[in-house]
C-alpha cells in the first residue's frame, strides 16, 4: 500500500512540473518531426521525390556506333527514370554531380564510365561508380539499387546483342560496316524500347511503411527520452535523502525496502504513461502503424518501461548525489543510446559495432518496435525482444538493489 | 496510556569508530514535560535522537519510547513518535495538504481520520487558509510549522524537535517556540534539543547538559543552577551608604557575604531569598540615592562553565538571526 502511495506521490510531483511534461513528450516529439522532415520522410503520406543525377562518360576513346553514345544513354537512362513519378533524373557532368550530391541538393549521382557500351558488347566487366548522399541515407539507397537495375539491363542488353551477332557470324562473316549498321540499329531498338519499358519498375520496394522514418526514429527516440525520465527518477532517490524527506520516511513505519520499491514504481508508472503517450502522438502525428496487433505494441511498450525504470535505478545506485546523477546519468543515457543505435541507424555500422550494441537496452527496445512498425511481427515476432528487455529489468534491478542496500 | 517514563535511555553508547558521538547516556523524559538536551555541535544531540527514533543503531546500552525498546520493535517505538527534523522535510511542488495527506497515510493514519486530522493541525499552526497553496510559496516560518504539524498527524505521544530555530529569523523563532509550548499545554511529551541557553531556559521543564557525546547533568533549571553554588550576588550603586549597612545585612537570614567598597555595595546571598525588598526600603527611609541595582542569579551559562570549563556561548557562534542557512529549505 504504501509503496503505492509513494509512487503515485512521485507520479504527482512529477506530472506537475513543467520541464519534466517538455523532456517527456515534446522534446523526442519535436527531434522526430525535425529529423523526419530532414531525412524526407513520409510527410503527406508518400516519399518525397528521389532527386538524382546521371553523368555521362566524359570522353570515349572510341565510339562503337555513334557520335556522342554515353550521352545518348544518359539521356534515355534519364528520360527512362523520370517516367516513374517518384523520380527526378537529370544529366550532368561529374563536376556538378560531386558538387550537387556533396552539397546534398540531390540524393545521388549515377557515374556511367568511359568505354561502357563496348564493354556492354564485349560482355567485360566494368564499374558504375554511385556517389550518394550521406545524410538522405534512405533515398540514396534508392539511387543505388536504381543503378544496380541499371546495369542489370544494360548487361542483359549486351549479351542479348552478342548474341545476335554471333548468331548471324555462324553463317556468314560480317563486314565491319554490316556490324556498325547492326549494332546502331540494335542500339537505336533497344533506346526506344527503354522509353516505353516492356518491364515496368515497381515502386512496391519503396513502399510508405518500409521507408517511414518516423517508424523508425519515433520508437528511438522514445526509448532515449525514457531513460532520461527514469534517471530523473533514480534522482529524485538522492533528492529525498538530500532534502532530509528520506529520512523522515525512515522515521515513519516504512522500510528501506518499501521506499525503493515505491520509487521504482513511481518511475516505471511515468515511464508507462510517457511511453504510451509517444506511441499515441507517433500515430496521430506522423501516421506510424505499429502493425495489425494493438496487444503487441502495449507489451513492447510496457515492458520496455519496465527496463528503463530499472536502469534509472541502476544509474542512481551508482551514483552519490542528485548532482551526479544528472551529470553522470545524462552521459550514460547518451552512450547508451548512441551504441543501441537510438540516435541513428546503427544497422548500417559495421558488424562489430553492431555486436556491442546488442548489449545495450536501446537496441533491443528499439528493435522490438522496429518489428513491429516495419514487419507486422505481432507477440510472437518480437518475443525475443521482450525476452532479453525482461531479463535486462531483472539483472539492472538486482543490481541496484544490492548497490543500494550497502549504503 | 501507560504509567512511566515516555522516554527510558539507559548508558547508551553510539560509537563511529573510535569516536563515541554518545558516550553513556541515561536519562529519562516523563509524560508531559519539555525536556531540554543542550550542547554544543558534535555533543551528540542528534544521535541520541536519531537512536530513540531509529534511524541510528546504538553500540550498546537500552533506549525505549513508551516502554518498548527501540531496536526490539522498531515498528512499535515509531508508531508512538513523532519526529521533526531540522531540515524542512516537505515536498516543495505539492501542497501543504498533499504533504500532510501523503505523510498521514506514511504514518498510518486511518483514512476516514485523515482529512479531519489534516484540518485540525492546519489550525493549530495557523496556516488553514493555506492549506491548498504549494510549500514553496510558503515563508520560513511557515514551513517550518508544516514541518512540526506532520511530526504530530498520528497523535505520537512524544515529538522530537531537533534543534527547529538554527538559523530562522528572531520572530519566526518565538512563534516556534510558542507553539511547542502550545502543544506542551496541551499535553504533549516533547524532547527538544538545542545549542541556545535561552530556549532552553524558556521553554524546558527539565534540561540535560550534554558535551562531547556525555551527558554531564540532568535537572531542572534550578536543580542544575544549585550545582554552580547557591548564590546570586546582588550590586547596588549609591551615595552615602556606611559601614552600618554592612553590619545591618551580616545577621540577615540568606545572607552570606556583604562588603562596601568606592561606592557600591556587594551582597551575596543564597538565590531565593528575600533580602533585596527590605535593602531597598532602608536605603530609600535613609535617604540614600540609588544609581542601580544588579542582581546576579546563576544561570545555565554559569553551569556549562562550571561543567565543561568552556562557554557554551563561544561554541553556539552562530547568532540565531544571523544565518540565513536554515531560512530556506
Ligand atoms: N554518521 C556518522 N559518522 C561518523 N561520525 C558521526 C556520524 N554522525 C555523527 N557523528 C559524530 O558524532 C558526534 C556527535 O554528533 P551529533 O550527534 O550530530 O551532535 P550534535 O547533534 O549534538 O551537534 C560528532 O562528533 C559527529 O561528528
Ligand atoms: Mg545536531
Amino acid at each position: 500500500m504504501r509503496i503505492i502511495r509513494i509512487a503515485l506521490k512521485d507520479l504527482s510531483i512529477r506530472l506537475r512540473d513543467r520541464n519534466t511534461l517538455l523532456m517527456m513528450l515534446f522534446m523526442p516529439i519535436t527531434l522526430v518531426a525535425i529529423i523526419g522532415f530532414a531525412l524526407g520522410g513520409v510527410a503527406g503520406g508518400g516519399i518525397s521525390t528521389v532527386e538524382f543525377l546521371l553523368v555521362a562518360p566524359a570522353e570515349e576513346e572510341e565510339h562503337l556506333f555513334m557520335e556522342n553514345e554515353g550521352e545518348l544513354l544518359t539521356g534515355a537512362a534519364a528520360n527512362l527514370m523520370s517516367q516513374i513519378e517518384m523520380f527526378d533524373a537529370e544529366v550532368a557532368t561529374e563536376e556538378e554531380a560531386r558538387a550537387a550530391v556533396g552539397a546534398g541538393e540531390k540524393a545521388g549521382a549515377i557515374l556511367i564510365p568511359p568505354g561502357f557500351l563496348r564493354a556492354v558488347f564485349d560482355t567485360a566487366t566494368v564499374e558504375v561508380t554511385v556517389l550518394r548522399d550521406p545524410v538522405s541515407r534512405i533515398k540514396a539507397g534508392i539511387v543505388q539499387s536504381l543503378a544496380e537495375r541499371l546495369a542489370t539491363y544494360a548487361s542483359a542488353g549486351g549479351v542479348a546483342g552478342r548474341g545476335v551477332f554471333d548468331a548471324i557470324e555462324a553463317e556468314r562473316e560480317l563486314t565491319d560496316s554490316e556490324r556498325w549498321k547492326l549494332g546502331g540499329w540494335m542500339f537505336q531498338w533497344m533506346s526506344e524500347r527503354w522509353r516505353e519499358p516492356a518491364i515496368g519498375i515497381e515502386s512496391s520496394d519503396v513502399e510508405e511503411d518500409e521507408i517511414n522514418v518516423y517508424a523508425y526514429f519515433m520508437p528511438a527516440f522514445a526509448v532515449l527520452f525514457l531513460l532520461f525520465t527514469t534517471v530523473a527518477s533514480g534522482k529524485s532517490i538522492h533528492e529525498e535523502r538530500e532534502s532530509g524527506t528520506y529520512e523522515r520516511l525512515m522515521t515513519a513505519p516504512v522500510s528501506r525496502t518499501t521506499f525503493i520499491a515505491g520509487k521504482l514504481a513511481g518511475s516505471y508508472l511515468l515511464a508507462t504513461v510517457q511511453i504510451l503517450v509517444l506511441i499515441g502522438l507517433g500515430t496521430l502525428l506522423f501516421r506510424i502503424g505499429w502493425g495489425t496487433n494493438p496487444l503487441a505494441v502495449v507489451v513492447m511498450a510496457v515492458v520496455t518501461a519496465a527496463g528503463a525504470s530499472s536502469l534509472g535505478l541502476l544509474v542512481a545506485s551508482f551514483t552519490r548525489t542528485a548532482r551526479q546523477t544528472d551529470s553522470i546519468g545524462t552521459a550514460f543515457v547518451l552512450v547508451m543510446s548512441l551504441l543501441g543505435g537510438s540516435m541513428w541507424p546503427v544497422e548500417q555500422a559495421p558488424p562489430a559495432f553492431q555486436s556491442v550494441a546488442r548489449f545495450t537496452f536501446n537496441y533491443w527496445a528499439h528493435s522490438g518496435f522496429k518489428k513491429l512498425a516495419f514487419a507486422d511481427a505481432g507477440l510472437a515476432g518480437i518475443s525475443q525482444e521482450i525476452g532479453i528487455v525482461l531479463a535486462m529489468s531483472a539483472v539492472f534491478f538486482a543490481l541496484s538493489v544490492a548497490l543500494l542496500s550497502r549504503r | 496510556m501507560r504509567e512511566g517514563p515516555v522516554i527510558e535511555v539507559k548508558n547508551l553508547v553510539k560509537r563511529y569508530g573510535e569516536l563515541a558521538a554518545v558516550d553513556a547516556v541515561s536519562f529519562e523524559v516523563e509524560r508531559g514535560e519539555i525536556f531540554g538536551l543542550l550542547g554544543p555541535n558534535g555533543a551528540g544531540k542528534t544521535t541520541t535522537i536519531g537512536v530513540l527514533s531509529c534511524l541510528v543503531k546504538p553500540t550498546s546500552g537500552s533506549a525505549k519510547v513508551a516502554g518498548i525498546d527501540v531496536t526490539r520493535d522498531s515498528l512499535g517505538a515509531r508508531s508512538r513518535i513523532g519526529v521533526v527534523p531540522q531540515e524542512i522535510a516537505l515536498y516543495p511542488t505539492l501542497s501543504a495538504r498533499d504533504n500532510m495527506l501523503f505523510w498521514g497515510r506514511m504514518y498510518g493514519v486511518a483514512e476516514a481520520e485523515l482529512a479531519g486530522r489534516i484540518d485540525e493541525l492546519l489550525e493549530v499552526v495557523q496556516l488553514a487558509g493555506r492549506a491548498r497553496d504549494r510549500i514553496d510559496t510558503f515563508s520560513g516560518g511557515m514551513k517550518r510549522r508544516v514541518n512540526i504539524a506532520v511530526g504530530l498527524l498520528h497523535r505520537p505521544e512524544v515529538l522530537f524537535l531537533d534543534e527547529p530555530t538554527v538559523g530562522i529569523d528572531p520572530q519566526t523563532r518565538r512563534s516556534i517556540l510558542e507553539l511547542v509550548k502550545d502543544l506542551n499545554d496541551q499535553g504533549l511529551t516533547v524532547l527538544y534539543t538545542t545549542h541556545y541557553l535561552e530556549e532552553a531556559e524558556f521553554l524546558c521543564d527539565r534540561i540535560g547538559i550534554m558535551d562531547e557525546g556525555r551527558m554531564l547533568a540532568v535537572g531542572t533549571k534550578s536543580e542544575l543552577t544549585a550545582l554552580v553554588g547557591a548564590e546570586s550576588v546582588i550590586t547596588v550603586r549609591a551615595d552615602g551608604m556606611d559601614a552600618s549597612l554592612v553590619n545591618w545585612l551580616e545577621p540577615l537570614e540568606g545572607v552570606s557575604d556583604a562588603a562596601l567598597g568606592d561606592g557600591d555595595l556587594t551582597v551575596s546571598v543564597t538565590t531565593g531569598s528575600n533580602v533585596l525588598p527590605p535593602l531597598v526600603e532602608r536605603l530609600t527611609s535613609s535617604g540614600t540615592s540609588i544609581h542601580s541595582i544588579d542582581v546576579d542569579v546563576p544561570n545555565l551559562e554559569g553551569v556549562f562553565l562550571h561543567l565543561t570549563g568552556k562557554s557554551l556561548r563561544d561554541e553556539a557562534d552562530e547568532a540565531p538571526a544571523e544565518d540565513p542557512a536554515g531560512a530556506k529549505p
